[in-house]
């Protein structure tokens, strides 16, 4: 043992970058995207639709990437997540579900955000540590779907 | 073969906990703080027996050579 630090992860990143994070992150937890929000099961349930909102204080979606569309919807089990960028430039998570408590959706919302932090942490590390030439000698996933990684140090 | 290595470990939550094992000194801050800079902000850091090793190797070299040349 020697030195341990904890970090917070800031999404600092282009949308491009982002929605790559996101879609990987939201596909492991079994997300599909929605091709449109009219199209989604949840938009056709009869039961009026709650809604959380997330708004990721640590992230700045830097410009660029112009004509994209700076928004994605996923969907599962009538859970519809939108994540988009906020007026301040931030990530922002909106939750809807029918029939589910606001309380329940923030919860779900913030699983999401989480997840969408640890892809970007985890593409930001490999690339670094492949640019300073470190050997890769682990990589696997916890049961609590930690993410870890050992690496020698030349 | 160098025996430094680096464990980082990736919530589910994305926080991130980075940890050197066989750096000695101060160097393994350093390292620690490289890897750390990349994804975000520093939450808390906790310096363990093998940074102070190298500090208490130091100190014992300047004391061997104090007495060595008759210097105290």
């Amino acid at each position: 043992m020697s030195t341990v630090l904890v970090v917070s992860p800031l999404l600092v990143a282009s949308w491009p970058l982002l929605s790559a994070a996101i879609t990987a992150a939201v596909s492991s937890m079994g997300y599909a995207t929605a091709r449109a929000m009219q199209d989604s099961s949840v938009r056709a349930g009869q039961k009026a639709t709650a809604r959380a909102e997330i708004e990721l204080e640590d992230s700045e979606i830097l410009a660029g990437g112009a004509g994209t569309d700076e928004r994605l919807v996923v969907e599962r089990d009538g859970i519809l997540a939108i994540f988009s960028r906020d007026a301040r430039g931030a990530l922002k998570l909106c939750v809807e579900g029918a029939g589910r408590s606001k309380a329940e959706l923030k919860q779900i919302g913030e699983a999401l955000v989480g997840r969408v932090a640890q892809q970007y942490a985890y593409h930001r590390l490999m690339t670094e540590l492949k640019d300073r030439d470190m050997t890769i000698i682990e990589e696997r996933v916890g049961a609590d779907q930690a993410i870890h990684i050992r690496v020698r140090n030349r | 073969m160098s025996d430094e290595e680096i464990e980082i470990e990736i919530g589910a939550d994305g926080k991130v906990v980075v940890r050197t094992i066989g750096i000695k000194g101060p160097r393994c801050v350093d390292v620690a703080e490289a890897i750390a800079q990349v994804v975000g902000r520093e939450e808390s850091r906790q310096l363990t027996d093998e940074y102070h090793e190298a500090g208490v190797q130091a100190m014992a070299r300047v004391e061997q050579r104090v007495r060595r040349f008759g210097l105290d």
